[in-house]
């Protein structure tokens, strides 16, 4: 059992992270993971919504969300915030956007900032699952898809049916304590 | 380990005599240049000092996770279990409302007292350098180091065994690194404490940080501190080839992994959690223990008032 | 009361019309058995007006009213032939094989297929347009109205299919509730002894939010309580038959042929629009089903009810739900409870006067 390590304090990411970070395999070891996550981070940061292999796009979103939930904690005026913006964001006027943009945006969110989607493995597809990551609050159209008859679906008109009765039956109690 | 180091402690209490009689200056040396180097970097840290005590107010639950480290979990997530931390937790009050922890810190000069059924008196003291923290929990450990009759010593104790009688703080302060592993390969005058030290009094509010600088012996050496990137270690001094092999070896972008970062700690939202759970009983205890310090310092402050007149 | 007459000297009477009979078993006091064949027009009259009989069994003259089983299942078979016979008079009346062209309109593109008229159905149309349509298409719209699977299309026409998972019809859901009717009253059918008497009264007008569908039983059981275990047998017979995936057929026939069909049931004879076929079990239905029974996933039987102020009368209520749809088990505890409950919202529909409206307007339609 390992102490903590307690120099740092950092904010709690509001999604599932996985206990273990993903190799992303290439020749330059942890260097080039690092490298490889600096791209996708920038692309996300840049287009707000793409598509790529599930594994990056799962070990690229918790670095996203690290470094927006840093920006908010620390703004841009902070040295150590400013320097892991740096080198996270390989275009500089994307640091901009990161400190006047995105900090503004999820000033008040309550969940995580970005959503990972499984995106289709189109026939013949390729070995790999994909994803679709994107910045929430885009301005693109949503990627999900609901169902516009979900209120005709079976089960719901019958759970509809049995909470209206289950009311009327509380009413119906209520009314019979009303006595005075 | 600790059996063959309270061996060196029984020895170390029957010779303490005569190192008394040979005279005070080869043990007090080291701690005689500390305290000269104190008091600069009192004033030197001034400014560091101040920050340390904007992020002691800045968190919700003052630095809580500083001083009590060890009730923070593993952060692994395959060792989280929440009722067993809370239990553990439990336990590690009841145990310091027993006995009292004092705050210490890697860097730290503690004694510790520890029941021996086979020392004198069955009860053996042991006075040094804490040299490393770690574990968390009930399981949670440190290391003190000190050098009795020319000969290096470390003895490891579990913080809530409760064999311990006493634990002391005699010096509170901090040094540059995290691990003070490399005193084993430093001079042994920088890891030497004379057993009948006395508790210092506390001069300012922060805990100080002692910059100070050490040497390490020539080759060879325990481990190869030249890759470790040593902030309290005059310059190292190794050959062409381990140079190279330590900078092939260099992790300089690992301050940058974020994930790293965030999996190695526990986020603020869950310290809150866990402080806020324990945070009454150890405000209470804490109290106490102030109390009991004030009293102790005014008694030693009387005596010595009365011994000068 | 010319019968009673009769039976009450415990004589033993042939009647003319000797094709389907039923037993009544009076016991007499010296435990000697005698027995009364009557005509299906007699039984009739007894069944509908039950209080002809109750004197008879407070006095413990009958004990028991039951078909005899080789007569039930004679009667069956003839149900089937006559069903069969149909269906092939209805094919050769086709004459001369003419085409017609369906225009399915699919989420994606417009398809027009070439199809026989009068003998392909939307199942075929379905099935050249993929095996996934047609494994989930529940019901047809023909020009807008509905249509069921297996029911041939008789002129051009555009074509939609609607499934359970995506009901943009209501009519869909209705014609499901219809089908898990059906196919309980085909369970209740041979659920039962050979000493029990087995009349399937009807399934009434399906109303989903009732939360269970029907299935009114004439059962000469006085006071059945059925346990939790016979309530899980008969939800397992339920289950057998829907995977057994058997087509839903349903073809229109004459009055006469339909009163030639359920001869044997005295209640059937009453309310007679179009006939469905599942298995080797034919009833009446009032509108259109489901393709198939395959489309029924979870289902119970939840629960069987004596009607109130009608003997021997019993309802079974169910619920079921399409398959695909998940539904976590508390929910679906929920439904099954409120299933459990007497079902009584559709009784004041179905008394015995608005039953002939019923008919009437369904003979209408079609």
């Amino acid at each position: 059992m390992n102490q903590a390590k307690i120099e740092k304090l950092v904010s709690r990411l509001r999604y599932n992270v996985g206990s273990k970070p993903r190799k992303l395999k290439n020749v330059d070891g942890p260097e080039g993971r690092l490298r490889k996550i600096k791209k996708t981070l920038t692309a996300v940061i840049k287009y707000e919504r793409i598509e790529l292999n599930y594994a990056r796009a799962d070990e690229t979103r918790g670095y996203v969300e690290r470094l927006i939930s840093e920006a908010l904690r620390h703004g841009p005026e902070h040295g150590e915030t400013m320097e892991l913006a740096n080198f996270w964001i390989k275009e500089k006027q994307l640091v901009h956007k990161l400190f006047k943009v995105l900090v503004p945006r999820y000033q008040n969110y309550t969940t995580s900032f970005t959503k990972l989607h499984n995106a289709p493995c189109i026939y013949p597809g390729y070995a790999y699952k994909r994803a679709i990551l994107e910045l929430k609050g885009n301005i693109y159209p949503t990627v999900e898809q609901s169902n516009p008859h979900q209120h005709n679906l079976l089960h719901n008109i019958l759970l509809d049916a049995a909470r209206k009765e289950y009311r009327m039956e509380k009413y119906k109690e209520i009314a019979a304590n009303m006595n005075f | 380990m600790t059996m063959v180091s309270r061996l060196w402690c029984r020895k170390a209490r029957q010779n303490l005599a005569f190192a008394k009689v040979l005279g005070k200056e080869p043990k007090t040396f080291s701690t005689l240049v500390q305290l000269k180097t104190d008091e600069a970097t009192d004033n030197n840290n001034d400014s560091q000092a101040q920050t340390n005590d904007e992020l002691i107010k800045s968190p919700s639950l003052g630095n809580y996770r500083l001083v009590y480290p060890e009730f923070l979990p593993d952060p692994n997530p395959l060792y989280r279990n929440s009722i067993r931390e809370k239990l553990e937790r439990m336990d590690m009050l009841n145990r310091r409302s027993v006995l009292s922890i004092p705050e210490f810190y890697v860097g730290s000069i503690l004694a510790v007292t520890y029941s021996d059924p086979h020392a004198v008196g069955k009860i053996n003291k042991f006075v040094g350098i804490c040299i490393l923290r770690e574990g968390c929990g009930l399981r949670s450990s440190f290391l003190l180091r000190n050098v009795v009759n020319g000969e290096g010593v470390e003895v490891r104790y579990d913080l809530y065994d409760p064999a311990i009688q006493n634990i002391d703080c005699l010096r509170l302060e901090k040094r540059l690194d995290d691990e003070l592993l490399y005193l084993r390969d430093a001079p042994l005058e920088y890891s030497t404490f004379p057993f009948d030290m006395e508790i210092e009094a506390k001069i300012s509010e922060s805990v100080p940080v002692n910059d100070i600088k050490i040497p390490l012996n020539p080759l060879p050496w325990s481990q190869r501190w030249e890759r470790l990137n040593l902030k309290g270690v005059k310059e190292i001094v190794v050959n062409e080839r381990r140079q190279k092999k330590a900078a092939a070896l260099a992790k300089p972008w690992e301050k940058y992994d974020l994930m790293k970062t965030y999996r190695e700690t526990i986020p603020e939202e869950e310290q809150n959690e866990i402080f806020s759970d324990v945070y009454t009983k150890l405000n209470e205890l804490e109290i106490q223990k102030n109390i009991l310090k004030r009293k102790y310092m005014l008694q030693r402050q009387n005596s010595s008032k009365t011994r000068t007149s | 009361m010319q019968v009673f007459n009769r039976f009450k000297s415990t004589c033993i009477t042939l009647v003319n019309d000797f094709k389907w009979f039923y037993t009544l078993v009076p016991m007499n006091d010296d435990f000697s058995i005698s027995y009364l064949l009557i005509s299906n027009e007699w039984l009739t009259r007894y069944l509908n007006d039950f209080s002809l009989i109750k004197p008879l069994i407070d006095k413990g003259q009958i004990v028991k009213v039951y078909v005899l089983r080789q007569t039930y299942n004679q009667a069956k078979e003839k149900r089937n032939l006559l069903f069969e016979e149909e269906k092939k008079r209805q094919r050769t009346a086709v004459g001369r094989i003419e085409k017609i062209e369906v225009k399915y309109q699919s989420p994606v593109e417009e398809v027009t297929l070439i199809m026989n008229k009068c003998i392909s159905t939307p199942m075929d149309c379905a099935k050249h347009i993929s095996e996934g349509v047609s494994k989930v298409s529940a019901i047809a719209m023909v020009d807008g109205s509905p249509w069921d699977m297996n029911r041939p299309l008789s002129s051009n026409c555009e074509l939609k299919l609607l499934n359970l998972l995506s009901p943009e019809n209501k009519v869909v859901n209705t014609a499901f509730w219809r089908t898990c009717s059906f196919i309980l009253g085909a369970v209740v059918d041979t659920a039962f002894k050979e000493d029990v008497t087995v009349h399937l009264h009807s399934f009434p007008v399906p109303v989903i939010k009732s939360g269970s569908f029907i299935y009114d039983v004439y059962l000469d059981l006085d006071d059945w309580k059925p346990t939790d275990q016979e309530m899980r047998a008969l939800s397992a017979q339920y289950v057998k038959l829907i995977n057994k995936e058997l087509p839903i057929e349903r073809i229109e026939i004459s009055e006469r042929l339909a009163l030639d069909m359920f001869q044997d049931n005295p209640i059937k004879m009453t309310q007679i629009p179009d006939i469905a076929k599942i298995g080797d079990y034919i009833d009446i239905s009032k509108g259109p089903m489901v393709g198939n029974s395959s489309l029924i996933g979870r289902c119970t039987i939840a629960a069987v009810h004596k009607i109130p102020e009608k003997e021997s009368l019993y309802r079974f209520q169910g619920v079921a739900l399409p398959k695909g749809i998940i539904l976590n088990q508390y929910a679906y505890g929920l439904l099954e409870n409120r299933a459990r409950k007497f079902n009584n919202t559709t009784w004041s529909v179905f008394s015995e006067e608005n039953n002939e409206v019923e008919d009437v307007k369904v003979f209408g339609r079609n």
